[in-house]
């Protein structure tokens, strides 16, 4: 009996086996001024679903019928925003079907780890840059391949590019705009620059996303140690530790640490920043006029995709100026710099907004030693 | 007879490897075997396993973890034996309330109960900004604070195993106690408490192993005053780049040690002695009617009890659900969150009866295997039987989030396709790993209540020619009835509300109710979160209301016939 149940646990357990930024001045929105501005999302939606109609970003459904690949299953797109809308832009505009599976980007890159050995995805589009980039060391991505809307790429969107062209940036969105309580602090004594933080005036006063979870927090912490230099970005990191400075796992727990007073300037994700202020909360927003730490959404292949035409269709509509201007009019998700030529920001979105990112390879190379470094220093 | 027993627990230990073990071994096995692939062996990563005493945050974590899981587990325990006592003991107006509290917060997701809290005593929460409490925060997110949260949510399942437990009451024992000099409380300290100690270490390791593996708490409470967690640490691995599954496997790892300490301290304490005491000198217990200043006294620690461990949070929600704003002291009224959640073709709904329709169905598979896996522990002398026991406490112990991934290893297999077990990316996938999560404690329910009908019922009709099913029926279910109720209804209540297996392994275009409460919270909409739980939440308890009347009819009438 013990011999068939060994034999039987063997049996299951080797089945799985084998087959196994800085300066001194800059500019500011403030609550109150911009709410109106906003746009809905059902509005959005409507508008991205007639754009995207009349965006040349892709074929027609009637094309589809002349010649052009056939689809025998959904394209796969894994995502962590705009799955509301982006299937319906996408059938809308080609004909093709997409079916999207959203997650944060942990959860994201997570799923595809562990799916390896039998990959399920078409497509990821999330803002993981450095992630994708790892990705793409293994050959799980497709590479050297260039879509034809990547020649509208802005300059700032072309110098995001890998050499091996893994991935295409879709737009990139500040990980870390400087915020703070307009009750507390006014012009004079608000934190101008990302270096103000390490004021003592503002100790125990200061949040943060949690670079280990949160996705755009470690674009956020990789520019500030690209920027300073790993050795001066930890002394930046544990000046502001040794001030109090209090971590959450991601930006919506910053989001109600500030709401609720527990803290009153933070490095908060753009989109989450003009959220407070359009909702009425008491929050100012400062773009550093050196640049706040971006980070990119990146499109990126399966390189074993079964379906790889209708995925470079995909990330092609993607780097479409109408698509993009479509997204940026998605309502809340809509905050972000697009990363081609001729699409419209945000109307309440800072004009002057610059944003910087730590070199691509650089940032990949080092983000399981400053997680690590991070995640380990919070503690002590 | 022996042959049969150790079919059975064979089936049984198999069953249980492919829910828990074979995932869970997938991810350990990463130490050494990074992507399962044999050409990336490499054993001497094992030294990552002592990293515990080298790394600052997982010392800190683990430390953490276990302080904070046996302070919680001692608290907990004693606050669950308490109302237990005086729910089964003593019959009063707001009785019935302790059990309608317990239930809502036995199946109400940690991270829901976490943000009701952090609504209430925040900053600016309500205690401040409405009810002028001042130095709430302090407490909240302070390690007293932290632990007293954590016993109001976690008592519900030690009170539930308790409660089944003390309604019978071994009278001709405690009898012969008083006859013999005893006193009421020497009576009560040397005869039942001794006979309820198997249920006492399974409600102890319950609440051990549901706190030190809860990651909603960790990340919403913990987080905000750097008190990081195993769960915590375990999740900043899987986020790490590329992906650290070797080091969720080796935290991971260390909470079955936890467990494995655990059950050798129970094994100790316990021993091989017997406590089944369920025999025709037992009495169920019916409650008394006490004077009025006791039933008075009960009414209002009921009510504030009840005020504080279930009013705070919830009503904390239900207050968000009624605003705009991110933070009550801005609070705005509306109705707009409660008209989204309950458009009729919202996907809010859609969500609801995934959930619903994955629950049931997890329910009475997990009942039917927790049944299976309480009689084998209880009755048989099966040799692995305390192999059987770890797994259904690994199950609940190691975060939702692992068994997940290991989900993925597991059943995302090429050579599975033609067999059509391919089961990732398909809802069977959220099935089996909803069945894992509910079999712990649908199995610590029944032992607990299997640990006093003694064997020589089973025997003696055994004798009488009764055959498993016939035993089965006419014997130990009537003598289960409360715990299998309870058993059901935790199962089907926690299996709708269980995020961390169904985040990662939803199939696309199929959500469930906690994907949709969870999606919404990281989308700054807070208070059409907070809508979507009172919804959701108000419509799974009514149904729960409901089949504990339509189970509870059935045992009247049953009752009915055997007296």
């Amino acid at each position: 009996m013990k011999k068939i149940l060994a034999l039987g646990l063997s049996a299951c357990m080797m089945a799985s086996i084998t087959a196994c930024s800085t300066g001194t001045g800059a500019s500011a929105t403030t609550a109150g001024t911009s709410a109106e501005t906003t746009a809905d999302t059902a509005a959005a939606s409507e508008s991205a679903e007639t754009t995207a109609a009349e965006s040349g970003a892709g074929e027609s459904a009637a094309d589809t019928a002349a010649g052009n690949p056939e689809q025998t299953e959904p394209l796969l797109v894994y995502l962590n925003d705009f799955d509301a809308v982006i299937g319906d832009m996408f059938k809308e505009a080609t004909g093709y079907d997409v079916e999207v599976v959203v997650g944060n980007g942990a959860e994201t890159m997570s799923r595809i780890e562990a799916e390896k050995s039998n990959p399920q995805w078409d497509v990821v589009w999330i803002d993981s840059m450095y992630d994708i980039y790892n990705l793409s060391q293994d050959g799980s991505l497709l590479t050297d391949w260039e879509p034809e809307n990547a020649a509208n790429l802005t300059e700032f969107s072309k110098g995001l590019v890998p050499d091996n062209k893994c991935f295409y940036p879709t737009g990139t969105h500040a990980a870390g705009v400087l915020v703070y309580r307009n009750d507390i602090y006014d012009e004079t004594t608000a934190p101008k620059t990302i270096d103000d933080l390490t004021d003592s005036r503002f100790a125990d006063q200061v949040g943060m996303a949690d670079p280990g979870v949160a996705a755009p927090a470690y674009p956020l912490a990789a520019e500030i140690m690209y920027e300073k230099g790993m050795e001066g970005g930890q002394e930046y990191f544990n000046t502001l530790f040794q001030q109090g400075l209090k971590v959450y796992p991601k930006n919506p727990q910053v989001v109600q640490a500030l709401a609720s007073g527990e803290i009153s300037v933070a490095l908060l994700q753009e989109s989450n920043a003009y959220e407070m202020v359009n909702s009425g909360e008491p929050i100012t927003i400062v773009w550093p006029e050196d640049g706040a730490p971006g980070s990119t959404r990146v499109a990126a292949i399966n390189a074993s995709t079964d379906q790889m035409e209708i995925a470079q269709m995909f990330v092609n509509f993607l780097l479409d100026a109408d698509t993009q201007q479509a997204l940026v009019n998605t309502g809340d998700e809509g905050y972000f710099e697009p990363s081609v030529e001729g699409v419209e920001r945000k109307a309440d979105r800072d004009p002057n907004a610059k944003l910087e990112t730590a070199d691509v390879a650089w940032g990949a190379e080092n983000e399981a030693d400053i997680k690590a470094w991070f995640a380990d220093m919070s503690v002590q | 007879m022996k042959l049969r027993e150790n079919i059975s627990g064979s089936l049984i230990l198999a069953i249980l490897t492919i829910l828990v073990l074979l995932p869970l071994v997938t991810v350990l096995l990463q130490v050494v075997c990074p992507g399962l692939s044999l050409e990336d062996f490499a054993p001497g990563n094992l030294s990552l396993l002592l990293d515990v005493f080298v790394r600052p945050l997982w010392k800190r974590a683990f430390i953490n973890s276990a302080t904070m899981s046996l302070c919680t587990t001692v608290a907990g325990l004693l606050v669950a034996g308490i109302l237990a006592h005086i729910r089964v003991r003593y019959d009063f107006p707001l009785a019935k309330l302790l059990d309608i509290v317990s239930w809502i917060l036995l199946i109400m997701p940690s991270f829901i109960l976490a943000q009701g809290w952090v609504f209430f005593a925040s900053g600016n929460g309500i205690a401040r900004s409405w009810l002028h409490i001042e130095g709430m925060n302090n407490f909240l997110f302070s390690f007293p604070g932290l632990v007293t949260v954590m016993v109001l949510c976690k008592y519900p399942m030690a009170y539930v195993t308790i409660k089944a437990a003390l309604e019978w009451y071994p009278a001709r024992l405690v009898h012969a106690a008083r006859m013999n000099g005893a006193s009421p409380f020497k009576a009560w300290t040397s005869v039942q408490l001794p006979l309820c100690l198997p249920t006492f270490f399974s409600a102890a390791m319950l609440i051990f192993m549901d706190t030190v593996g809860d990651y909603g708490m960790s990340s919403t409470i913990t987080a905000v005053y750097s008190f990081p967690t195993l769960p915590y640490t375990i999740y900043s691995a899987i986020c790490s780049s590329p992906v650290r599954f070797d080091m969720a496997g080796v935290l991971s790892l260390y909470l079955v040690v936890m467990i494995v300490i655990a059950m050798i301290l129970q094994f100790y304490v316990m021993g091989r002695k017997r406590f089944d005491f369920l025999g025709t000198g037992t009495e169920q217990v019916m409650p008394k009617k006490a004077g009025p200043a006791v039933t008075g006294l009960l009414s209002v620690i009921t009510g504030v009890f009840s005020l504080i461990a279930l009013g705070i949070p919830i009503g904390s929600n239900f207050i968000m659900s009624f605003s705009d704003s991110f933070s009550i002291e801005r609070f705005r009224f509306t109705l707009a969150n409660y008209q989204n959640v309950l458009q009729p073709d919202g996907t809010l709904l859609a969500g609801v009866k995934n959930s619903l329709s994955l629950a049931a169905v997890a329910a009475v598979i997990g009942l039917i295997i927790g049944f299976a896996v309480a009689y084998i522990l209880t009755y048989s002398q099966f040799k692995l039987k305390r192999l059987i026991d770890m797994l259904t406490l690994i199950a609940m112990a190691v975060p939702g989030v692992v068994l997940g991934i290991g989900y993925i290893f597991v059943w995302n297999q090429k050579w599975l396709q033609p067999l059509g077990l391919n089961l990732y990316g398909k809802p069977e996938i959220l099935i089996l790993a909803s069945v894992a999560s509910a079999i712990p404690l649908i199995n610590r329910v029944l032992v607990g209540g299997m640990s006093k009908v003694p064997q020589e019922l089973l025997t003696a009709s055994q004798v009488q020619g009764a055959g498993l099913f016939r035993r089965l029926r006419t014997v130990l279910l009537p003598l289960l009835h409360s715990s299998m109720v309870s058993a059901v209804l935790a199962a089907f209540g926690g299996s709708v509300f269980n995020l961390a297996i169904t985040t990662i392994l939803y199939p696309p275009n199929y959500s469930t109710l906690p994907v949709y409460i969870s999606d919404a919270y990281n989308d700054l909409n807070f208070g059409y979160s907070a809508a979507a739980t009172i919804v959701g939440g108000t419509f799974i308890v009514a149904i729960m209301l409901l089949l504990e009347v339509l189970l509870n009819l059935g045992k009247r009438k049953r009752n009915a016939d055997y007296t």
